[in-house]
This record gives C-alpha cells, sequence and structure tokens, in this order.
C-alpha cells in the first residue's frame, strides 16, 4: 500500500508533498517516513495519507480557469505604497468633479474637451 | 548511590582505580553499539523492502554515532581510535555476545527481535547513567536516548505485526528460544562491577537492571503469544551460554566478524582511519 508524505518544514507553514512510502499500515508509514522523507530535510511535521484516498483532476479532463481571456485573475497582489490613501481620494475627487460637469451639461464639457486638446497640441509642436 | 557519590571530575582528575572502573563501563558500552551496528548493516539491500532498508541502515548509523561517542571518551585516556578499533586484537573486545550472532539467511524476525531484546537493555542502561558522576558520560546520556526512543518503537511495531500470524510468530519464537541466553549476556558483570556502583558511575547494578529488563519483555512478548522462558517471578528458565563476551571470551562467530570489518583497514595499511565526522567534543 502506498503512502503519500507531506512534510512541513516549521510550525505554520503548508504541508507541501514530498514522496510517497510502501508501508501496510498507517503506523510503519509515519515510522518509515520518519526516516525517508524527513531525515535530511529540516522537518517540524509529516503527514502520511493513503495514495487511493487522494482525488485526483487533470488538463486532460477539464480548462482550468476556463478558455476566454482571465489574464487579470493572474494579479496576486495589489501594488500598495504610503501614498495609496491619497491616491484613492485623489481619484475620488476627480471622478466628483467629472460627475458634476456631467450635470453640468454636455455641449460645456466638448467646448472644454476641444480647448484642452487645442493646447495640447501647441505644446507638443512648440517642444518639437 | 549517585545522591552520596563525588563528582569525578576530568579524565586527568581519576585514581588509576576510577580510571579502570569508568574504562570498564565504557568499553561494552562502545563495543556492544559497533558490533550490533556492524551486524545490522548485512542487511543493507537485503531487507523486506526499501523502506525497511532504510530505516535499519538508519538504525546502523545511529548505534555507530553512539559507538563513536563512547570510543571517544576512552581515548581520552591515550588510545586512538585505531588502537581502541582496527589495531585492537579481537579478544579485547567487551560487548556481549548477543550482538555477534551472525543472522540466518533472511531471518528478518532474529535481526527486529535482537534489536528489541538489546533496546529495551540499552535504555535501561542509559537511564541509570543519566545520574552518572562521571560528567563526560552525563554530557551524553541524553543525545543518545533520544535517538534510542525510534529504535524501540521500530523493534515494537515489527513485532507486533510479525507475531500478527501463526507461521510468522513460530519464527520469532524460534529467534527468541536461539537468543534469549545470549541476551542474558548484556548483564554479566564484571570485576569492576562494585567499583563502578560504588563510584556512582552508574547508579542501578546489573543484576537489577536485568530484574527490570525482564519486567518489561516478559509481559510485552506475552502479550505477542511468545513464550519467554522467565517465571513471573522473575527467574529466568535458561542457561547463560558458553560464552559472555563481557569477560572477553566470544562465539566462534566473532573472530570471523572481527577479521571482515577490519579488512580493508589491514589491506589497505591504513595505519589510521578514515574519519567522516568531527569529533564529538568540536561539534
Amino acid at each position: 500500500m502506498i503512502w503519500e508524505v507531506f512534510r512541513q518544514e516549521a510550525r505554520g507553514k503548508y504541508h507541501t508533498h514530498c514522496g510517497n512510502v510502501h508501508a501496510p499500515d498507517k503506523e510503519m508509514a509515519l515510522m518509515f517516513a520518519q526516516i525517508q522523507h524527513g531525515r535530511r530535510r529540516p522537518t517540524h511535521s509529516l503527514w502520511v495519507v493513503p495514495g487511493e484516498e487522494i482525488g485526483e483532476v487533470d488538463a486532460e479532463e477539464t480548462t482550468f480557469g476556463g478558455t476566454t481571456d482571465k489574464s487579470y485573475r493572474w494579479a496576486m497582489t495589489f501594488n500598495t505604497d504610503e501614498d495609496f490613501a491619497e491616491e484613492i481620494a485623489a481619484s475620488q475627487r476627480e471622478q466628483e468633479q467629472a460627475e458634476r460637469a456631467d450635470r453640468a451639461g454636455e455641449s460645456d464639457e466638448d467646448e472644454a474637451d476641444e480647448t484642452a486638446t487645442g493646447a495640447e497640441a501647441t505644446e507638443e509642436g512648440e517642444s518639437a | 548511590m549517585s545522591a552520596e557519590a563525588k563528582d569525578l571530575g576530568g579524565p586527568a582528575d581519576l585514581t588509576e582505580t576510577e580510571r579502570a572502573a569508568v574504562e570498564a563501563e565504557l568499553r561494552p558500552l562502545a563495543d556492544d553499539e559497533f558490533v550490533l551496528a556492524e551486524r545490522y548493516t548485512e542487511w543493507q539491500v537485503r531487507a523486506p523492502t526499501l523502506e525497511s532498508d532504510l530505516a535499519i541502515s538508519n538504525i546502523a548509523q545511529d548505534e555507530l554515532g553512539h559507538a563513536r561517542l563512547w570510543y571517544d571518551l576512552l581515548e581520552d585516556f591515550g588510545q586512538s581510535e585505531a588502537e581502541l578499533i582496527w589495531e585492537a586484537s579481537a579478544s579485547e573486545f567487551r560487548h556481549a555476545t548477543l550482538v555477534e550472532l551472525p543472522f540466518g539467511e533472511g531471518d528478518w524476525a532474529d535481526a527486529i527481535l535482537r534489536g528489541y531484546l538489546y533496546d529495551t537493555y540499552e535504555d535501561l542502561h542509559l537511564h541509570a547513567l543519566e545520574g552518572t558522576s562521571y560528567p563526560r558520560i552525563a554530557d551524553r546520556v541524553g543525545k543518545v536516548l533520544t535517538e534510542e526512543d525510534y529504535h524501540t518503537q521500530h523493534a515494537r511495531n515489527w513485532l507486533s505485526r510479525l507475531c500478527d500470524d501463526e507461521p510468522s510468530r513460530e519464527r520469532v519464537q524460534e529467534a527468541l528460544d536461539r537468543l534469549f541466553p545470549s541476551a542474558l549476556t548484556l548483564f554479566e558483570a564484571t570485576e569492576h562491577e562494585e567499583a563502578i556502583l560504588d563510584l556512582g558511575i552508574r547508579t542501578e547494578s546489573l543484576a537489577d537492571m536485568r530484574r527490570a529488563w525482564l519486567s518489561t519483555i516478559r509481559p510485552y512478548l506475552d502479550s505477542l503469544g511468545l513464550s519467554v522462558p522467565a517465571s513471573a517471578e522473575g527467574e529466568v528458565l535458561a542457561d547463560l551460554p558458553e560464552a559472555v563476551g563481557r569477560n572477553g571470551e566470544h562465539t566462534e562467530h566473532w573472530p570471523a566478524l572481527f577479521s571482515e570489518f577490519t579488512h580493508t583497514y589491514r589491506e589497505l595499511e591504513l595505519g589510521e582511519p578514515p574519519r567522516l565526522m568531527k569529533d564529538p567534543d568540536d561539534v
């Protein structure tokens, strides 16, 4: 009988799979695993699990994550620094201003946009 | 006894008598571990499964490490490791004859039962050294004891499974009948026994240790359906073998084993054993 072995390097860390042992029962599996998997690397704890109790689904049977582009899911963390609160506040203010401008009427906004674009173009032209 | 015994100090502080007693205590300890490890290594690549192979090889490594701890204390008195082992004569060894006996072909029951009988003894012996008056021994006992727990667990786990069915239990019983008299040699005293106890080098006599050993192994082996040649009152119903080892007299198997493990040393005219590990005092 095959027992899959999971090692935890230090208290609080995850148990990660590190191999297996052949043993007739759990007690013997734990005894063998100590020597085979806990002797040469730092070990705080070992789990043994009957191999046949482990369920598996693999990439041949399913498409993990779906088939459409969901690369946004790959973002594991948000970049934050000390200024993040201020940036959020600034962005909030910007949105509020935009809302107010909206309410003031579309025609005014269009004019303002044209002016801004014109000003940029002039600046660019000068620096070139 | 240890409460009254004075601290013996370091190797240089000992009188002739004290030194002889310390040596007489250490030599059997070191030789038992060394020779048993030597026999265990015969199972390398021959044990029943890969896992059991690794486990017994690891136990052999542990025992070799313990042997070095004790030989190292003997080296305090001037002899080198080469002189104590590789260049010694076979008759200088003081191990009990239990550990030198060869294993029958594929006789795993023997290896396991021998380990059990020996480890139970060793555990008692080490505990009798925890309060030793010789600080150099005291420093090392704890280290050895922690590793011995695994050995006892290993032996018991195997024994209970080997005794699960009748044909297999019969093989364990055969091993027990054969090994039991030799196991008694573990408790054979030397002429220094009285001095060892008076000086507090060991706090329990070998005779007391033998009683404690019997009262541990007998009920346990009984519970597995084995029959131990001793009465419930602790009376031993087996005779000691001719050669007991502790006095330097060994079985006919010892010279062969000794010549085998010193073969490479002699062949290569080493003059000094190669060392993989640092001196225990430098670790």
